[in-house]
């Protein structure tokens, strides 16, 4: 981990750790429903504030906590449009597997490339320091796979463009 | 446009190899569409391929796929991205020095190259593997820009939909296909049915016997719609038929002259070649007893390393070989249920108001059901059974009211070996299968949910 | 597998099957480039009828396809062309050779039907290059084959060599990304010592190249990509390399979009193993719940799903 990826995530894992008091709530506005506030967005005085960790523009971390869960979502490095498209295809194939997941919001918030989203039930039946855990090696790791995919995929084209022309000197 | 189809079995006890169909059709100029179509059947783990119309598979080869990196590595750890961040991942165009089907057979002995199997009991249990196999499949055997082309796959029933949202992403996502549709086999197998001289309306309603090397399946299916909570699974296929042949020549000393590696061998061609159902098990014994000569037959092989040549007489394995269907207990212990009975039960537990259709109408799908009489002597077994239920229901009940009876018929065809393939060829080459599609728009609009919906077509009704 | 092969294997492999065991056939499948073959045994088992209908036919023509087709099959090309198709072959099964390997050498080369009536312009560009070389002349027209529906070859032969063009397109953003980056590797990879005497490539996206500029039909969209080869003469000094770069340029197209494909599917396959790992790590923060059999009053057993 490089010096300066250091200080980011610690400032993420300190601030969900921070946010993850979550406890069981009914709905305000509608009997017999428990919905994650963050979402259904019925009562405002049950949101707190949302907090951005911004690394720098193209990095940050949104984490919107209210009494009953926690959204976060994460705006992922993509340097060049190579980078962009790799992010996107990975993101989307996590998201198509949401279902195993669990925690794993099905589309991001607007602005950023994932979300998560973690619930009382969640952070009941979970340990949370793991769940912490969970998210700060996603962000490690994502960054890592997709310039390994990038590079990987620099290599194949040489060696695939390497290939078709000297077959020409066959 | 193409078709493509890709099936997958059912899970069952015995372990039951993959199978995996593919359909391409082809391009788009004015009236005539011709098709590419890669299936796979069920039986003997060979997917057929070919394309849509046509009456004959292109291809038919395992779904094995060769690939370097130890054999023994089992299904779960994916072979290329085991250590990805390591510089050989990096570097290479490793994941493409893979071969697949006979090819992959072959090179089963080549050191470095490791075979796998990526569909188990007819599932897919390894997508990397699958993937490739396809890819390959596509560029290589078939020869078809998977862009140009309309796909259409099978699968088993009761395959779970992300199976089918994961195959579809690889069609939309890798290959960027036009079109995809994923069709249940058994109703593909009643489709082929349509071809038998014997249907009149084309109707999507019957039981499918589908057997083939290592499970046979009993599914009935409503208008289209496999009716899931009544499909019965029998553990006698083709590879006991075989066995059993092999027993009883053994008992009889006929293999004694037979190599040892060849005896499985001889015995199936024995199955295949000399088989047949007959009618009254006593009345046959006692014809091969009155005039063996005529009855019995001398089957003469070579052997496959030596050369040399030897001969087998063939006798009362000919009719007893597929008699296992009807008398399991000569050949098992733990399986003892008829198959007349078993598609008796699962009709009894199909909705009322489809029991008729679906004796109506039993269709026979796959390699195992290829015997001569089979479909006769099914029909008589279970009209029996049935008659004699109606009988005691009129007992019963006591009243001088007699049902008007239920019309049995077991059709049998000239497509039977290969019946889901070509089912899929004729479905595939019907002017309605692009629009039944999904579409690449689609999928970029919707993801791979749509092929959580399935849509019927073809049937007349 | 790394190269695609020039030949048909379907046509391979059923001719090959069909001279050991004839029977009657009638089966209709593609190639690349939308390519149709329909092989069929219309009068007897051992007389098969293979036709084949290209897109690109009547330009095909124009550049002396059918000399080619004369040339390597010469009286199997049939008079009477099968309705639908552009060409066929009649290939009688008693009068192939019976020595296994000018049978196999037989069966290889109805195989490349495809690839030898794609080669007519490829042809023709060599043998003008040889004429304006021998006369000073100045250049060849532009022989256009629009062998795809948007996409399409254009070659040209000037004194000292021959200009290959290709216009392909990409049908999805994501395709569109991995083919720049493939075919930037293309332009790039000629610096190597070992590939110096393979022919130059030029990469442009978007817009065509000035050479064809004036070409009607052009589109310049974003998803479009024009790649130029330069064949020096080298590239067809005697018959043999010029049919091994016929062979290989008339699928650059289909090779390239193949490994885009392919790099997807490895993607696909590194994603599904990086996924399963952060999968792991979440399973981690599960709880262990004790689980206890849960019975009903009848004692059946509840499934907690």
């Amino acid at each position: 981990m490089s010096n300066v990826l250091r200080p980011y995530l610690a400032a993420v894992r300190s601030t969900l750790t921070a946010a993850l008091t979550l406890e069981n709530f009914s709905s305000q506005i509608v009997e017999r429903h428990n919905k994650p506030e963050v979402e259904a967005r019925g009562s405002k005085e049950v949101l707190l504030n949302p907090l951005t960790i911004s690394r720098n523009e193209n990095e940050r971390v949104l984490i919107e906590p209210s009494v009953n869960s926690i959204r976060l979502s994460i705006k992922i490095k993509q340097a060049d449009e190579i980078e962009r498209i790799l992010c996107h295809q990975f993101t989307r194939f996590m998201m198509q597997r949401a279902e195993s997941f669990i925690v794993l919001r099905r589309k991001p918030v607007q602005g950023y490339d994932i979300s998560f989203l973690i619930t009382n039930t969640h952070s009941e039946t979970m340990l949370k320091h793991k769940i912490v855990d969970f998210i700060i090696q996603f962000m490690e790791e994502v960054d890592k796979e997709i310039s390994e995919m990038k590079l990987s995929l620099n290599a194949r084209a040489r060696i695939v463009a390497e290939s078709y022309l000297t077959a020409f000197n066959a | 446009m193409a078709g493509g189809r890709l099936e997958h079995d059912v899970p069952c006890r015995f372990s039951h190899p993959l199978s995996a169909t593919t359909e391409l059709d082809s391009p788009k100029s004015g009236k005539y569409t011709p098709s590419v179509h890669c299936p796979a059947i069920p039986d003997h783990h060979h997917p057929k391929y070919r394309f849509a119309g046509n009456s004959d598979p292109s291809f038919v080869f395992p779904t094995a796929i060769a690939t370097r990196g130890s054999p023994s590595q089992t299904s779960r750890a994916p072979a290329i991205p085991a250590k990805p961040g390591h510089l050989a991942s990096k570097r290479g165009v490793e994941d493409l020095d893979f071969f697949i089907g006979d090819e992959a057979l072959a090179n089963a002995k080549t050191p470095g190259y490791g075979v796998h199997y990526p569909i188990r009991h007819g599932m897919i249990d390894n997508w990397d593997y699958m993937e490739r196999f396809w890819e390959q499949t596509i560029f290589k055997y078939l020869r078809a820009e998977p862009e140009d082309h309309y796909f259409l796959l099978t699968e088993p029933p009761l395959n779970p939909p992300e199976n089918r949202e994961q195959t579809a992403e690889i069609f939309f996502e890798s290959f960027n296909i036009k079109g995809l549709y994923i069709a249940v086999q058994a109703v593909l197998a009643l489709a082929a049915s349509w071809s038998s001289s014997r249907v009149t309306d084309r109707t999507l309603t019957g039981t499918v016997i589908d057997s083939g090397d290592g499970v046979t399946h009993v599914i009935p299916c409503a208008e289209g719609y496999v009716i899931g909570s009544a499909i019965k699974h029998i553990p006698i296929a083709g590879r006991d038929i075989s066995q059993f042949v092999l027993n009883l020549m053994r008992e009889r000393g006929e293999m004694a002259h037979v190599p040892p590696e060849d005896q499985l061998k001889v015995a199936s061609k024995v199955k295949e070649n000399y088989s047949y159902v007959c009618q009254d098990i006593v009345r046959e014994f006692r014809k091969y007893d009155e005039e063996p000569l005529k009855y019995f037959e001398r089957y003469e092989g070579e052997h496959s390393v030596t050369g040399r040549k030897y001969g087998v007489d063939v006798g009362y394995e000919r009719f007893l070989a597929p008699e296992i269907f009807f008398n399991p207990e000569i050949f098992s212990s733990d399986f003892l249920t008829p198959l007349p009975e078993i598609v008796d039960d699962v009709i009894q537990q199909s909705p009322i108001d489809v029991r008729r259709g679906l004796y109506k109408n039993i269709v026979l799908s796959g390699g195992s059901t290829m015997f001569q009489h089979f479909g006769n002597r099914l029909k008589r077994d279970l009209k029996q059974l049935v008659d004699r239920r109606l009988d005691a229901s009129v007992l019963a009940a006591g009243s001088a009211l007699k049902s008007s009876g239920v019309e049995v018929d077991v059709i049998s065809h000239k497509r039977q070996r290969y019946a889901v393939w070509f089912g899929g060829s004729l479905l595939a080459s019907l002017p309605e299968f692009y629009t039944s599609c999904h579409t690449k728009a689609q999928y970029d609009e919707i993801g791979p949910s749509i092929c959580r919906r399935y849509q019927i077509f073809g049937s007349a009704t | 597998m790394i190269l695609l092969e020039p030949h048909n294997y379907i046509i391979q492999t059923t001719l090959a099957e069909k001279l050991v065991k004839p029977s009657s056939l009638d089966v209709q499948f593609v190639d690349f480039d939308g390519v149709r073959f329909h092989l069929s045994t219309p009068e007897r088992k051992t007389a098969l009828l293979l036709s084949m209908h290209i897109r690109c036919w009547d330009e095909l023509v124009k550049y002396g396809a059918m000399d080619i087709l004369k040339r390597e099959y010469g009286s199997l090309v049939a008079p009477q062309v099968e309705q639908e198709y552009n060409v066929s072959l009649e290939i009688d099964l008693d009068q192939v050779p019976t020595d296994p390997e000018a049978r196999e050498a037989f069966v290889m080369s109805v195989a490349m039907f495809k690839r030898n009536a794609l080669a007519a312009p490829f042809e023709r560009g060599f043998k003008t290059q040889k004429e304006l070389e021998a006369s000073g002349g100045s250049q060849g027209e532009w022989m256009q084959v629009h062998y795809r529906d948007e996409e399409a070859i254009y070659v040209q032969a000037s004194p000292d060599r021959v200009t290959v063009i290709f216009s392909t397109v990409f049908r999805e953003e994501t395709d569109r990304i991995f083919g720049k980056v493939f075919l930037q590797e293309f332009v790039d990879a000629r610096r190597q010592p070992s590939i110096q005497n393979a022919p130059q490539v030029l990469y442009s996206n978007r817009d065509p190249p000035l050479e064809i500029r004036h070409l009607p039909g052009l589109r310049n969209t974003e998803d479009i990509g024009y790649v130029t080869f330069v064949l020096s003469p080298r590239h067809f000094a005697n018959p043999s390399t010029a049919s091994v770069t016929v062979s290989h340029i008339q699928l650059f197209r289909d090779y390239l979009h193949y490994h885009i494909k392919c790099s997807k599917a490895y993607m696909h396959s590194r994603m599904r193993y990086r996924v399963s790992e952060f999968q792991k790590v979440l399973n981690r923060a599960k709880m262990e719940v004790a689980t206890t059999e849960r019975k009903t009053a009848s004692g059946r057993t509840l499934v907690s799903r």
